[in-house]
């Protein structure tokens, strides 16, 4: 199960000592394939039986909206961006990861607050105050982080959207002259990006997974590190019964504390340590 | 909070629960160092252009936590603060705020949010020169509000905390615990208290003794040139004066 652990302080609202659910966390670079692979889990997944919720950034009801039109206009700091995204994410975990995870559903999420903090610090924001933002985060059961080089990046970004503004890095960073501009910016910027994630990585214990092979290799690998995770989850922890989810699976629905002093038996899987 | 950053500006804020006046003092403060030919900006709580549409979707639709009420409260401040008070402060004018960092710290700490979170997350706030704590007994100021306002609004009432179904018992014991926070916040970061018991004119007074000391040096806007356009021209400046540009020759 997942323990109720947070990165820091445990935020209002949310009762309970642990959650029946799985949070399972992919996180990489745009064009590692992260999203492909969020699929094929999920597919998989529900093969075998379990309820999944797939969750990504900007998916919340409350300022995905705000950050798709402050993006468009690139009129936002830094920090206030940052501050959107968080609001962004703080609703996605309050609302839908939390509920679903109660439940004893699975939840992919398709990035977390990692990728949040490693696009902030190449763009010059404090790492110290970006990692003490997100401490109100919940500690995820898995974090994996497909490792890949800007030279595999390159042709995959190059044959689907191409070029992103943002995923360039062009809102910070400029080429030598305007016909080398996207490019060289998107190699830099990327370089930035990926060594910022490695150093995430290490410090945070993330399962480091190899993205440079073939999608049905790395997929393999996925499931076997996801199986080692989702397993037990068939019986519900000691002193729970399964009727709960009943009242729990509605995503509006009020924060269920059935867990409160019950003593729960502890996944054998610890969580990554904060 | 930050004051290492060499600013020619000042700052002057005021704080203080619904009803203390203390937008009325900061009005008048505003007119004198204006009449003084001080440039003055104006900032007010939650009104960045930007954030604004996201805080009016939560509050219509009630999605505000107390986490999400926090973090879109500190988004629009952080707007406001790098759009507009820091470079209001760099090119050197005086910048009024109604409610600063510390609205957040009292408000999402009675919501039971970390006040040591709460004063990382603010730490790229700039220092004001000057904090006034504008301190109401609670039932002048709660009758204040009552009297001018008959329908209270969900969040102001602090409805969302759930203290009672009824919206006036619910301002009541939200307002006394906001001021309990106040308080704390005084000592922490040295508000000035203001007796917001005393009259009008006696409150401004002591604003302006308190706040005279700040201003050597400060930029100020020469009217002087002006003037002798107005009486080239033989007009009254009558828009200018309206707009409180132009002391009165």
């Amino acid at each position: 199960m997942t323990e109720l652990s947070f990165y820091g302080f445990r935020p209002p609202g949310i009762e309970g000592e642990s959650l029946p659910g799985r949070l399972i966390v992919l996180e990489a670079t745009d064009g590692a394939g992260r999203s492909t692979h969020v699929a094929l889990l999920k597919e998989w997944l529900e093969d075998e039986g379990y309820a999944v919720l797939d969750t990504g950034l900007r998916r919340s009801d409350l300022a995905g909206p705000g950050i798709q039109r402050a993006k468009g206009g690139h009129t936002l700091d830094p920090i206030t961006l940052n501050l959107f995204y968080a609001a962004d994410f703080w609703d996605r975990l309050e609302r839908q990861i939390i509920p679903a995870l109660r439940a004893g559903m699975v939840v992919l999420a398709d990035r977390y607050v990692f990728s949040l903090i490693a696009r902030a610090s190449v763009r010059g924001v404090s790492l110290e105050w970006m990692e003490e933002l997100y401490t109100f985060a919940l500690v995820p059961d898995l974090v994996i982080y497909l490792d890949i080089d800007v030279e595999q990046l390159l042709p995959r970004v190059l044959s689907s959207t191409g070029f992103d503004y943002w995923e360039s890095g062009q809102d910070f960073l400029r080429g030598s002259n305007v016909y080398s501009n996207v490019f060289e910016s998107f190699v830099q910027y990327q370089q930035m990006l990926l060594a910022e994630f490695r150093r995430l990585a290490k410090r945070h214990g993330f399962t480091v997974v190899d993205a440079r092979r073939t999608v049905s290799q790395i997929h393999q690998t996925l499931r076997s590190v996801v199986d080692d995770v989702v397993r037990g989850m068939e019986e519900w922890p000691a002193g729970s019964t399964g009727t709960e989810q009943l009242h729990v699976a509605h995503p509006d629905g009020d924060a269920h504390d059935g867990h409160d002093g019950v003593d729960v038996t502890r996944s054998e899987r610890a969580a990554p340590s904060g | 909070m930050r004051d290492d950053l060499g600013l020619s500006g000042r700052l002057f804020i005021v704080e203080g629960i619904d009803g203390s006046g203390k937008s009325t003092q900061l009005n008048l403060l505003h007119k004198w160092l204006i009449s003084q030919g001080y440039l003055v900006v104006f900032s007010e709580w939650n009104s960045s252009p930007i954030v604004k549409e996201t805080t009016r979707r939560g509050k219509k639709r009630r999605l505000l936590s107390p986490m999400s009420f926090s973090l879109i409260h500190a988004a629009d401040f952080a707007s406001r603060v790098h759009s507009q008070i820091l470079p209001a402060l760099q090119a050197g004018t005086v910048v009024l705020a109604d409610r600063y960092v510390y609205t957040a710290f009292a408000r999402d700490a009675v919501r039971g949010v970390s006040r040591d979170w709460l004063n990382r997350l603010y730490s790229f706030a700039v220092k004001p020169s000057l904090s006034f704590y504008f301190d109401t007994p609670l039932a002048e100021s709660i009758r204040r509000i009552m009297d001018g306002r008959p329908k209270l609004k969900y969040y102001e009432a602090g409805m969302d905390m759930e203290l009672s179904s009824d919206p006036e018992e619910s301002f009541r014991i939200y307002q006394g615990l906001i001021k309990h926070e106040y308080e704390r916040l005084v000592d922490e970061f040295q508000l000035v208290r203001m007796d917001a018991t005393e009259t009008l004119i006696r409150q401004q007074q002591r604003m302006r003794d308190l706040v005279r000391p700040h201003l050597s040096g400060v930029m100020r806007f020469d009217g002087g040139e002006i003037h002798q356009a107005l009486r080239d021209a033989n007009l009254l400046g009558r828009y200018l004066n309206d707009a409180g540009r132009l002391p009165p020759p």
